[in-house]
């Protein structure tokens, strides 16, 4: 016995000595690149207008697609782009899905290109490679040579809010969406059966205990009907009512913390009275099947699958007229609940990883300007609508509508695909702005304008929004650990409270739970950053 | 030989219970045939039961709309094809040895062979070394990585010990046979029924991989059929990446249900083809009785 | 010739004290490796494999051990001890997790084990050769549904109205609440488990059956044993190695608690039952690639699965002549 583990234990040795000196020697300590605070760009560069540069000027760009056979070397919207700016990008891309491990895998053998597009890369990764000296700082670079991005930044602080990094710089490029966008940055609320409720008599509810009382009369009409139902989980519906129990003051974005409104400190409200209010109200629909019993393990794709038979009476969705020209549905009403009547918003900031700089990357300034074009009129309009004549056009009302050749493709295939020929946003991971006269999804339809404007008066002010907020690599790093507890718990006890699982008389063993996960620790961490961020 | 009445007691029961196996595992296969068949909105609704609803080729027809499907299945068929000659040669000159009582070191040997199936380094060191071999994106990158399989040893080796007899071994070395001539005339020829089974399962394993293409494999053309069946299946998935919803992304979502049977039907079927073109090997080994005396 | 077979088939390979016989031991022991000089060519291939791909990049290990940041490579990334492990270890859900874990291995391992030994013994008597072909194909189908469809489907079979709870409908009783029932979890994914592997895994205990002498049979049956004694006395001993050998594998894999299917048939509501390890780290992984965390985990459950072979392996060892080593 002893002699095989002696054998073992010294091939084992051997070998590991073996790949310590081999693979050891054979990784190059990494050679700066870079030429750091090299501040003034070189001769080639224009500093406004197009081209960007006089002569070409070739990079290397990694990025994430939707469409998987998309061949982003051969793409109109990059080969219309190279003639006007005279910057031609090399692409590598893999689909979305395997974006993060083929990231990764590059990172380390330190064959990262000079420009990172669509990466949708987290901002702890930001944060760390930044510090490292792998990303660039753009600060300096945005407000030089970045007007059009700069120009938003002014307009919405939060812009720049969410993009700092704890260590005071910016690396990147966000997803941000117009807070002028209506349909797509206001959609909390429910749709509801308004055939349904002008048929029963019954007026569209404002309050809490109207809305019970109209989910009462939907489901005593009918047992076919489901009174109130979603596509999103349970969790639209707690995000619909948050702002009825008084929660979630200062948006979603940090969904347990909001501001207290008497001590106007941060708040973690999972633990607080106006949670559980909240809670108890959804158990009592629940427990009176005005919900959707199947609301935990429904999926998406189902939920859609059956709105088709019109047996909704409130659902939270993609415009049903869309879906399956059902039109008699229109948007809710916030409600008035015991904390108010408010409906608070998610960050206007979609993912701010989506355009990075490497060290690698020699031509700072002429990335910085092909970039920032994107976020002018004339580029959001190339990005989103692509090429006049051939992708769109001009309707009759001057709005910018796409061809019949995009909508009704010869070969049969759908709206994404046909845009997917000449465009890469479908798959909504890209930077950019998005705004309502260039994008044409469900979001910019009449009827989900409509409802957006109906619930308008009622949701929090664009200012009042915060951005998810940014931690320093040793902060994330206690918060990572404290949180896959916390999530867990709080979603799971969120669930099993509604469900009638578990009595409210637990109540307090769950807040002592809370407690125990390091809930002092999680506050703590985060009233640094709200402090940095409330201080820029 | 009359079979007593236990016996025939035994064969009725044995019939009913394998008949009631092959009832509940056929329904649900029914069940994919019938679903990659039918209008997705009835399946996901639940209500295609037997029978498809509303017929319609359209999974199929988006399956084979990918121009990759083609060049898919022809990778696929050479990957599985010689990853499978290498595996099962490899497999064999593992085995045989470690089968053999009088082979110093043959404990030592497997224990170094079954540490490796709980220790590894993980994808980083090995996407480094395989990138230092200069193998990313060519055909050795799916057959060399995953040339052996420890387990398969193992049941060769197994297989080896209990069935080929220790005299057979000796009274061919007495005839002056070398130990590779025992290995090619005697051993391999009695041994075909687990050959056959270390055919099945490794050419099962390169058909059905994806993920080793996934990472080591970029140019398209290259692409395993499955890597190409599922590029669609993403297509239709949400993502965390997407924030607003878009209606022909929502359309697509519902086209996914009855995508993801078709892809399964596609490419299951050169697998259930592949397993009775096998089963003829299973037969009863010929040479047990010829020692005897 | 003869003479040296004979030498080396009686020297026992035991631990010795006495000098002179370890001398001529190890004299024997040279001869003996000699002699087969071939065979340790034949396996130097492949072993030559294992090296190369799975030793040499073992030094990967360390991520666990380390704050892997991707630009500083292996090497360069900070070493921070037992920290991944120590965050693993203090989790609230830590016993959870191992108990779900360790609980689906076991009960995986107690029910699909012996379930494809039983219908390859039966499959084997079947002597209308069409019927046995046809049962053999069709239940080894299952195994090639990709997760996503298997749970699918059971997920559609087993809704409050969904074809099962119509079954119990008719026969009297009461709708039962399957997917939400943390009690009803592990049945559920051992079973449809099973029903989706043991087609597949019969077919090494078919291939092993082929093997067994037939001679046997006929002496017994001229004895006068029924079938069911034959197989219990003959055919079950026969493959016994087979079976003890991939008993000790399948120990070996028992906190190998796949996270594809779980994920697919979790939900919050049967969480207490369904919250695996894999499940847990995924979950911790979201927001950012945590390869150290999932690297330490990994490295954890790959040291209980080890730990599990080992010890059956050496319960094997003693109470039979079959085991790995």
């Amino acid at each position: 016995m002893l002699r095989k583990f002696k054998g073992l234990s010294i091939l084992l040795a051997l070998t590991s000595l073996l790949s310590l000196v081999l693979i050891g020697c054979s990784q190059k300590e990494s050679s700066n690149d870079a030429e750091k605070g090299n501040k003034e760009p070189d001769e080639n560069f224009i500093e406004s207008g197009m081209p960007i540069v006089k002569n070409p000027l070739e990079l290397n760009g990694f990025a994430g697609k939707f469409i998987a056979s998309q061949e982003w070397n051969d793409l109109m919207l990059w080969t219309e782009y190279e003639k006007m700016t005279n910057i031609k990008i090399k692409w590598t891309t893999v689909q979305n899905d395997q974006l993060a491990e083929r990231r990764n895998l590059m990172m380390t053998s330190k064959e990262y290109p000079e420009i990172l597009f669509a990466n949708a890369m987290p901002p702890t990764d930001i944060l760390k490679y930044g510090q490292q000296g792998v990303l660039q700082p753009l600060n300096e670079y945005i407000d030089k040579y970045a007007p059009n991005f700069k120009q938003l930044m002014e307009k919405y602080p939060i812009i720049e809010q969410g993009l700092t990094m704890a260590d005071g710089n910016i690396y990147s490029f966000p997803t941000f969406y117009d807070p002028e966008f209506l349909g797509l940055r206001i959609g909390g609320t429910p749709w509801i059966n308004k055939e349904l409720l002008d048929s029963l008599g019954l007026e569209d509810p404002t309050t809490i205990d109207q809305f019970y009382e109209v989910l009462k009369a939907f489901k005593a009409k009918d047992s076919k009907i489901i009174p109130w139902g979603s596509a999103g989980g349970i969790g639209s519906m707690v995000n619909y009512l948050r702002g009825s129990f008084g929660l979630n003051n200062h948006g979603t974005a940090n969904v347990y913390l909001d501001l207290d409104p008497t001590s106007n400190e941060l708040r973690f409200n999972p633990t607080t009275e106006n949670y559980k209010q909240l809670l108890m109200y959804l158990n009592k629909l629940y427990s009176e099947g005005l919900i959707d019993p199947d609301i935990f393990t429904v999926t998406q794709q189902e939920v859609y699958a059956k709105a088709g038979e019109g047996n909704y009476g409130l659902i939270h969705s993609v415009d049903p007229q869309t879906l399956w020209n059902l039109d008699y549905y229109v948007g809710a009403n916030v409600l008035e609940g015991p904390g108010g009547r408010f409906l608070p918003l998610s960050s206007p900031l979609g993912n701010i990883g989506q355009f990075m700089i490497t060290d690698k990357n020699k031509n700072p300034e002429a990335s910085v300007r092909w970039m920032d074009y994107f976020y002018s009129d004339e580029g959001s309009k190339m990005f989103f609508m692509g090429f006049e004549g051939l992708t769109y056009e001009e309707d009759e009302n001057g709005k910018l509508v796409y061809t019949e050749h995009i909508t009704n493709h010869p070969d049969g295939i759908n709206l994404d695909q046909a845009v997917s020929l000449y465009l890469m946003w479908p798959g909504g991971n890209y930077p950019g702005f998005v705004r309502e006269q260039f994008f044409q999804g469900a979001e910019s339809k009449p009827t989900t304008r409509a409802k957006a404007e109906k619930a308008l008066p009622y949701a929090i002010d664009q200012q009042d929004i915060w951005p998810r907020f940014n931690y320093t690599l040793e902060e994330n790093d206690q918060l990572t650990a404290i949180l896959t507890d916390l999530d867990t718990y709080i979603t799971e006890m969120r669930d099993n409270f509604i469900a009638g699982k578990v009595s409210f008389d637990k109540w307090d063993d769950y807040v002592k739970t809370l407690e125990k996960m390091g809930l002092k620790q999680y506050m703590e961490i985060n009233k640094a950053a709200y402090e940095r961020f409330a201080n820029q | 030989m009359q079979d007593t009445t236990s016996d025939k007691v035994f064969n009725v029961v044995n019939y009913i219970f394998l008949t009631l196996i092959l009832l509940l595992v056929l329904y649900p296969l029914i069940f994919v045939l019938s679903a990659s068949f039918s209008n997705p909105l009835y399946v996901l609704k639940g209500e295609v039961l037997l029978w498809p609803k509303d017929f319609t080729l359209e999974a199929y027809q988006k399956v084979f709309e990918n121009k990759g499907i083609i060049s898919g299945f022809v990778n696929t068929f050479k990957y599985t094809t010689i990853g499978t000659t290498i595996n099962v040669i490899l497999t064999i000159m593992a085995a045989y040895p470690l089968s053999r009582k009088d082979f110093y070191g043959r404990n030592v040997i497997m224990a170094l062979f079954v540490f490796t199936i709980f220790f590894s380094g993980g994808l980083i060191p090995t996407y480094l070394l395989i990138q230092n071999l200069g193998m990313i994106d060519t055909l050795w990158v799916m057959v060399i990585p995953n040339a052996v399989a420890v387990w398969n040893i193992i049941i060769m080796r197994t297989f080896f010990q209990s069935t080929i007899p220790d005299e057979l071994r000796e009274s061919a070395m007495l005839d002056g046979c070398g130990n590779i001539g025992i290995l090619t005339k005697i051993v391999l020829p009695l041994s075909l029924p687990v050959i056959a089974v270390m055919v099945l399962f490794y050419a099962v394993g390169h058909w059905n991989s994806y993920f080793q293409a996934l990472i080591y494999l970029q140019s398209r053309e290259n692409f395993p059929l499955q890597l190409i069946l599922r590029e669609i299946l993403i297509q239709g998935q949400t993502d965390d990446l997407v924030q607003g919803t878009e209606e022909s992304l929502i359309k697509q979502q519902l086209s996914v249900e009855g995508i993801k049977y078709a892809v399964l039907i596609v490419s299951t079927i050169p697998m259930l083809v592949l397993y009775p073109f096998l089963q003829r090997y299973f037969v009863k080994g010929i040479m047990i009785g010829s020692i005897k005396g | 010739m003869n003479k040296s077979i004979e030498n080396t088939e009686n020297v026992q390979v035991h631990n010795v004290a006495n000098p002179k016989v370890s001398f001529v031991k190890s004299k024997t022991k040279w001869k003996a490796i000699r002699r087969n000089w071939d065979l340790y060519l034949l396996i130097t291939p492949v072993i030559a494999y294992f090296i190369i791909f799975h030793y040499f990049p073992m030094y990967g290990i360390q991520i666990a051990f380390k704050d892997f940041i991707a630009t500083k490579g292996i090497w360069g990334s900070p070493w921070v001890g037992v920290k991944h492990f120590q965050r693993f270890f203090d989790s609230y859900y830590f016993w959870r997790l191992i108990g779900n874990t360790f609980g689906i291995g076991i009960y995986t391992l107690l029910v699909a084990f012996p379930i494809p030994i039983i219908i390859a013994l039966m499959l084997n008597e079947v002597r209308i050769d069409k019927f046995k072909r046809t049962v053999q194909t069709v239940i080894y189908a299952p195994h090639f549904l990709s997760t996503v469809v298997v749970v699918g489907m059971l997920l559609l079979f087993l809704k409050p109205d969904g074809l099962i709870n119509q079954v119990i409908a008719l026969l009297g009783g009461k709708s039962i609440d399957f997917i939400t029932e943390p009690a009803w979890f592990k049945t559920l994914y051992v079973f449809s488990d099973v029903w989706q592997t043991m087609g597949w895994s019969s077919i090494i205990y078919l291939a092993a059956l082929t093997a067994v002498d037939h001679q046997l049979h006929e002496s017994a049956m001229i004895d006068g044993a029924t079938r069911l004694k034959r197989i219990w006395h003959i055919n079950i001993p026969s493959i016994m190695p087979t079976i003890v050998i991939l008993f000790i594998l399948n120990a070996g894999s028992v906190m190998a608690v796949g996270f594809e299917k779980i994920y697919l048939m979790q939900n919050t509501l049967n969480m207490s039952a369904s919250d695996v390890i894999s499940t847990f780290v995924y979950r911790s992984g979201i927001l950012e690639a945590q390869y150290s965390f999932s690297a330490a985990v990994g490295l954890f459950n790959s040291i209980i699965n080890f730990i599990m072979l080992v010890m059956v392996n050496y319960f094997a060892k003693k109470v039979n002549e079959t085991s790995l080593w």
